[in-house]
């Protein structure tokens, strides 16, 4: 009886049933195929706020001074603290639920927030032992020297970069304008698009002219590629005219006579460097640029901004010799040009620059090590002594007087450079103790004026904070 | 072992389900609260109690329904303890009151022809109970579908199905005949005579009046579909999906155009990522919820379910993904499945038509709503505000499905005694 009633309700529930299982399907297909999507998409809001609910790792200089922490408010959230506030901002970063992070905050993000991928598969059981608490990330940085040199760079704009020249350890770097790390959800959007960009970090992502101070490399590049000797003698009256209707001229037109190179160096002559730009020729400075390692990317940890160097097979003579005195369209970072100056103090090696020594996990572990490392070694040990020498009459007797310490020995060289945004950049690039050298310096004050003026007594007191540290702080 | 230990061992199963769930969600907190699992303890004791009457009376019905309610009820207060604790007590005891009406309904319809012969007066309460809400309805929680008597407080919709079923079951056992063989030829479509279709026709009307008055395609579609799938049961006649389907696309691309509300609804479905933070805030989040649990799921507590609005409720579904992953979810599903299998397998047992029709029609609103709820929640089809069977916060809707899976339960004692 029914069969008819029943054949309809069997072929019903096929529909019905089939229907639900497409559906189970369906669900299969978001939780597993769109997952991914899903779970990273900006909108979703759920790593931020589980963020919210761990600690988030410590982010400390070399001798443990906290640079940021996160402290957790009456409602049980983690908030960030940043001790040294505008101080340390571009190196430790920000880290906004809004605007997301930068510097140290960004690179560890991974470490400082103890998420890391390889739990990410293995579902609710890791709630079993993963952590409450992100890892701590130690930084090369000394926070006394961060200080020193934030204070020394006064209200000007522009950036100082520190290193340890034996290891390549970052010891301070600092870029002004800065801003507030703890402040920036309600500040962004006074800082964000402000003409002076606070956000950029001068020290690696800032690209200038480096005037004289590349004449250090120049210099090193003439002797190497016996373009000139000591004693070999440049005439300058002031001006050098390359070609019918190109003239390079001292900053002052003023004249220096004869000179060698050291002599050269030490007054920074144009005239001079210009020649010997000229006498190397474009290929021989296109090698000596590779050699220094200007075409050479660095650790992506550090976020630096490619150098831009000329085209040098279509560069013509005038050109070629505004290279060589840091002008036309060369362009570098700060952290660069102390990696330059680290050459001389270093014996001729360049190390990879880093800002972080080590990751150390809640219980004290230490998850990763950083190790110095060799980048390059552009030039000889002797070499690097020599010029080392040239840059000691350059802060003795030349236009890095105001670099000067008491008792201490200082090597450097200054740059002025001419820029279409106004008067001219303040250099100075140098490293002290000149026979066993503990600190590199680079500065650069933007639009300020010359680098001897302006420049090198900030290297000298940057220097000064770090020597009278003595050997402690240094492993 | 026989029907009745199997079936005390699926409760018990059900019952270390949500012991479990409610430790583990209580140890994730840090804190053991005693008068929590004593609720729970004590529905435990409910649904053995259900189970030991029945077996007392000698009841025969599928002895898989009642652990399968369990479970999913199970789910349902894990899920409303971890989201709302302070809902959990309401919950259990709308738990509690709807075994207690699955207890009474099964034992009531045993005398199932005594329900047909009053099927007008079923069929003229269901309209009257979704008229008024559609008409004095009150929005409570973003649904227009609450009738409020002083302190009492319910949603009439959930009852009306039953009754608007029950009628239907009726209506239909009484004219199959002539509704399957008294037709007119239109064309390649046949039709009954008007004077037996204007049931059908109370009933479409009823659903396009859902559809304008309340913003509610999803209950419009669970209505009339369910009106449409009985009758193809009860005459077999195909062509009763053309007209219905022909006259519901109609009235809803009429809507579309007429309604701006009902136009929000279809765009937020065909693209929620036009207006993510807001129109579709909800459904977004909802997927981000099921895409964030991925196989897995974060573990209970360990999700962030609640950045979903209304998530104990209609969304609970999106909080089980989120928080124990394609697993969970997965079983939920397929628990559903299981149910609604079990629920045509007593249709198919049925000895009278009325029967067979009274537990098709059941087995199809409750297929019907799982379909329109998950698919709602997954963006498979345009969002409707109805609940999760036996899982959702809610205590209209938990007895009322209770007091149906009574009366599947009834009828498949029927069917297992032949």
């Amino acid at each position: 009886m029914y069969d008819d009633l029943r054949r309809n309700v069997r072929k019903t529930s096929f529909v019905l049933l089939g229907l639900l299982i497409v559906l189970m399907i369906y669900v299969s297909y978001i939780q597993v195929i769109e997952s991914d999507f899903l779970a990273g998409n900006a909108l979703n809001r759920r790593y931020i706020e589980a963020a919210e609910r761990i600690e988030r790792g410590r982010i400390v200089d070399r001798n443990g001074v906290s640079l940021a922490y996160s402290r957790q408010d009456d409602s049980g959230r983690y908030q960030r603290c940043y001790p040294y506030g505008s101080i340390a901002a571009h190196v430790v970063g920000y880290c906004s639920e809004k605007y997301g992070t930068s510097g140290a905050e960004n690179t560890f993000n991974g470490y400082l927030s103890g998420a890391t991928n390889a739990q990410r598969f293995l579902g609710p059981i890791v709630n079993l032992w993963s952590n409450k608490a992100g890892n701590n990330v130690v930084l090369t940085i000394d926070a006394d020297v961060q200080a020193a040199a934030y204070r020394a760079l006064g209200n000007h704009r522009g950036a100082v970069v520190v290193l340890d020249p034996r290891t390549g350890a970052i010891l301070a770097m600092v870029s002004k304008p800065s801003f507030d790390p703890a402040t920036i959800d309600s500040d962004w959007d006074s800082i964000a698009d402000a003409e002076n960009s606070p956000l950029v970090n001068r020290a690696v992502q800032g690209l200038y002219p480096p005037g004289s101070t590349i004449k250090v490399m120049i210099a090193d590049a003439a002797l190497t590629e016996n373009v000139t000797d000591l004693k070999k003698t440049y005439l300058c009256e002031g001006v050098l005219k390359i070609g019918p209707d190109y003239e390079l001229t001292e900053s002052n037109h003023e004249a220096h006579g004869r000179v060698n190179l050291e002599e050269a160096l030490t007054v920074s002559c144009n005239v001079t460097f210009g020649t010997i730009g000229l006498e190397l020729g474009d290929s021989r400075m296109a090698k000596t640029f590779e050699r220094y390692g200007f075409t050479k990317p660095l650790d992506d940890e550090l976020s630096e901004a490619t150098s831009r160097l000329p085209d040098f097979s279509r560069l013509g003579d005038g050109d070629l010799a505004q290279t060589a005195i840091g002008q036309g369209s060369l362009l570098v970072t700060p952290l660069r040009m102390a990696m330059l100056a680290e050459v001389f103090a270093n014996k001729g090696v360049m190390m990879e620059p880093y800002i972080v020594s080590k990751i150390v996990a809640t219980d004290g572990s230490i998850l990763r090590r950083f190790a110095p490392e060799e980048f390059i070694t552009p030039t000889s040990p002797e070499q690097a002594q020599l010029i080392g020498r040239m840059m000691e009459s350059v802060v003795n007797e030349g236009t890095g007087y105001a670099a000067q310490l008491p008792d201490v020995q200082v090597a450097g060289k200054t740059g002025t450079a001419e820029n279409p945004h106004g008067a001219p950049h303040a250099w100075f690039i140098g490293f002290a103790p000149a026979d066993d050298p503990q600190v590199v310096v680079a500065v650069i004050v933007e639009n300020a004026g010359t680098g001897g003026e302006f420049a090198a007594p900030i290297a000298r007191r940057v220097m000064a904070a770090v020597l009278s540290k003595g050997g402690e702080s240094h492993d | 072992m026989c029907a009745a230990e199997k079936e005390r061992g699926l409760l018990v199963l059900a019952a270390m389900v949500l012991l479990c769930g409610i430790l583990a969600v209580e140890l994730a907190h840090g804190k053991i609260d005693f008068t929590t699992l004593a609720v729970a303890g004590g529905l435990v004791m409910v649904w053995f109690a259900v189970q030991f009457i029945l077996q007392k009376v000698s009841h025969r019905g599928d002895g898989l329904f009642l652990p399968l309610a369990a479970i999913l009820m199970a789910i349902g207060l894990i899920m409303v303890y971890r989201l709302k604790p302070e809902l959990f007590l309401m919950q259990a005891l709308w738990a509690a009151i709807g075994l207690g009406a699955f207890l009474l309904s099964a034992l009531f319809f045993r005398r199932i022809t005594f329900w047909a012969d009053y099927k007008y007066i079923w069929g003229i309460i269901g309209v009257v109970l979704l008229l008024a809400t559609a008409i004095f309805g009150v929005d409570i929680g973003g649904h227009k579908s609450w009738l409020i008597f002083g302190p009492v407080r319910f949603q009439p919709a959930e009852f009306a199905k039953l009754f608007i079923v029950l009628f239907l079951a009726g209506y239909l056992d009484e004219h199959r005949e002539v509704l399957a063989f008294a037709t007119k030829r239109y064309g390649p479509l046949v039709l009954p005579r008007p004077r037996f279709l204007a049931p059908l026709l109370v009933i479409w009307g009823l659903a396009m009046l859902m559809l304008v008055l309340q913003r509610d395609l999803g209950s419009a579609l669970f209505y009339f579909g369910t009106a449409l799938v009985m009758t193809y049961i009860a005459t077999g006649q195909k062509s009763f999906f053309a007209w219905g389907g022909g006259l519901f696309i109609l009235g809803t691309v009429a809507s579309y155009i007429i309604f701006p509300h009902v136009r929000v609804r279809f765009d937020i479905w065909l693209d929620p990522w036009a207006d993510p933070s807001g129109k579709s805030f909800q459904i977004v989040q909802s997927l981000f919820a099921l895409g964030s649990g991925g196989i897995l799921g974060s573990g209970l507590t360990y999700g962030f379910p609640e950045m979903i609005p209304e998530v104990h409720t209609d969304f609970i579904f999106a909080a089980i993904g989120e928080e124990m992953g394609l697993m969970g979810a997965g079983a939920v599903l397929l628990l559903y499945i299981l149910l609604v299998y079990r629920a045509f397998r007593v249709s198919l047992r049925g000895k009278t038509s009325f029967e067979i029709l009274l537990a098709g029609g059941l087995a199809v609103i409750l297929a019907l709503q799982i379909f329109v709820i998950v698919g709602g929640v997954t963006k498979f089809l345009p969002l409707t505000g109805v609940t999760l069977p036996f899982v959702s916060y809610g205590g209209s809707s938990m007895v009322a499905t209770f007091i149906l899976l009574g009366v599947l339960f009834a009828i498949s004692e029927a069917g297992e005694g032949g």
